[in-house]
């Protein structure tokens, strides 16, 4: 979708259908993401938000479940890592054993990856915009590989470190993607999990080294959620 | 108590990191905008996830809104939508839309009437009575059910082409007896 060689008559019912909602997710990502830079659409998109803004009221109100004020304030504040508890297992066996035991168990993980050979998975994407919603990154993700591209480099701020998370829908605690290296690109294909469509993918502010104790520690800087790339 | 003259400055207080003025918010919004979230993916869990994403994107952004440019409420409603719809789309919007009273309803008395609670709802409302039945239908489908082209045709039983020419003649429509 070329936005820039549109006519203004098309820019704007593009933004009226944006705001309407019949947008596929492609066609969608590629306003959202104009729209920073492109105050013109922007002020389309707040006019026709404005002109449709009374229809919101068609839909009938509804209490939400009582426990969600709670989980907005979890996923608002990361909650502080819960102290690993040692099994059983860990206080019988020396770590060397466990590492060996975690090990062929990847191992045997990994084979039956190999074997089993997953269905071609649909390319997920989602743009993380900065507080300014301005898109900072990119997140691709095709079978289990995920891509992280900057389109805004900027370094981490001194002496602390950028960590890329990502939270399956379900999940109770993110699994660490890595740290994003000083020039904006990492590519990883994490083994404990797998891109799925409506996963949360994070950036949080963490001491050099990346987060200690394996769950974010510092404030989530981007966020965003993968969704299928439609039509491509 | 006003909604409106009372939600602007919780919106400043959250912008400011207020944590009891976004729950002062969500006390008094969750109700009306969980509704949103429900009618576009009619299902709780689902509407609930999209309510979560949309008041972290509230804490975010509140420091965005302009009440020159619209209402608290209508600013809320946005941002709700659109975290609905990207759910909706990442869900390749495989939600049933075979529900008979599914876009059939919403022309009752009662919903009207929250429509034209506003001046600016009595305007929209009149200028929704100008449109062809199966636009006016399409287009509350699409706005307040999250259905895509796709599922407006598969549901009016319309060319995909057809349904995406009437749904942008019915946008410009509005817009000109809106103007």
């Amino acid at each position: 979708m070329n936005l820039a060689g549109m006519t203004p008559e098309d820019r704007d019912a593009l933004a009226g259908e944006y705001v309407l909602g019949t947008l596929e997710a492609r066609e969608a990502a590629a306003v959202a993401a104009a729209l920073p830079g492109d105050a013109a659409l922007a002020e389309a998109v707040a006019q026709w938000e404005a002109r449709l803004a009374p229809l919101t009221a068609l839909a009938p109100p509804e209490a939400p479940p009582p426990e969600l004020w709670d989980r907005i304030v979890a996923s608002l504040d990361p909650a502080p890592a819960p102290k690993p508890r040692r099994s059983w297992l860990a206080r019988l066996r020396d770590p060397w054993r466990i590492t060996a035991i975690g090990g062929t168990a990847l191992a045997a993980g990994l084979a039956a990856f190999i074997l089993l050979r997953p269905e071609p998975a649909p390319r997920l994407m989602t743009v993380l915009l900065t507080e300014q919603d301005q898109p900072a990154w990119l997140v691709e993700a095709d079978g289990g590989g995920i891509r992280l591209a900057s389109l805004n480099p900027r370094p981490a701020p001194e002496g602390r470190a950028l960590q890329l998370w990502a939270l399956p829908q379900g999940a109770t605690a993110p699994t660490s993607l890595g740290l994003i290296p000083a020039q904006g690109r990492i590519s990883v294909s994490p083994a404990t999990i797998r891109p799925s469509p409506g996963m949360l993918i994070e950036i949080t502010l963490e001491p050099p080294g990346g987060s200690p104790i394996g769950r974010p520690t510092g404030p989530i800087l981007f966020i965003g959620r993968l969704a299928p790339a439609t039509g491509s | 108590m006003d909604a409106a003259t009372d939600l602007t400055p919780l919106l400043s207080a959250v912008a400011n990191g207020d944590r009891q003025a976004l729950r002062a918010v969500y006390e008094r919004q969750s109700v009306r905008l969980f509704g949103v979230a429900n009618a576009i993916l009619r299902d709780r869990d689902s509407a609930a996830d999209a309510l979560q994403d949309a008041f972290l994107r509230i804490a975010q952004r509140a420091h965005q809104f302009d009440p020159d440019r619209g209402t608290a409420e209508a600013w809320l409603a946005a941002i709700v939508r659109y975290a609905a719809l990207d759910m909706a789309r990442a869900r390749g919007r495989e939600i049933p839309t075979d529900d008979p009273a599914l876009g059939d309803q919403p022309v009752e008395a009662e919903a009207l009437e929250r429509v034209s609670a506003s001046a600016e709802g009595r305007r929209l409302h009149q200028c929704l009575a100008t449109l062809e039945e199966r636009n006016r239908r399409g287009i509350v489908l699409a706005f307040v059910h999250g259905l895509s082209h796709a599922q407006i045709s598969a549901r009016l039983e319309l060319p995909l082409g057809t349904v995406k020419a009437w749904i942008r003649r019915g946008l410009l429509r509005l817009r000109e007896c809106l103007a």
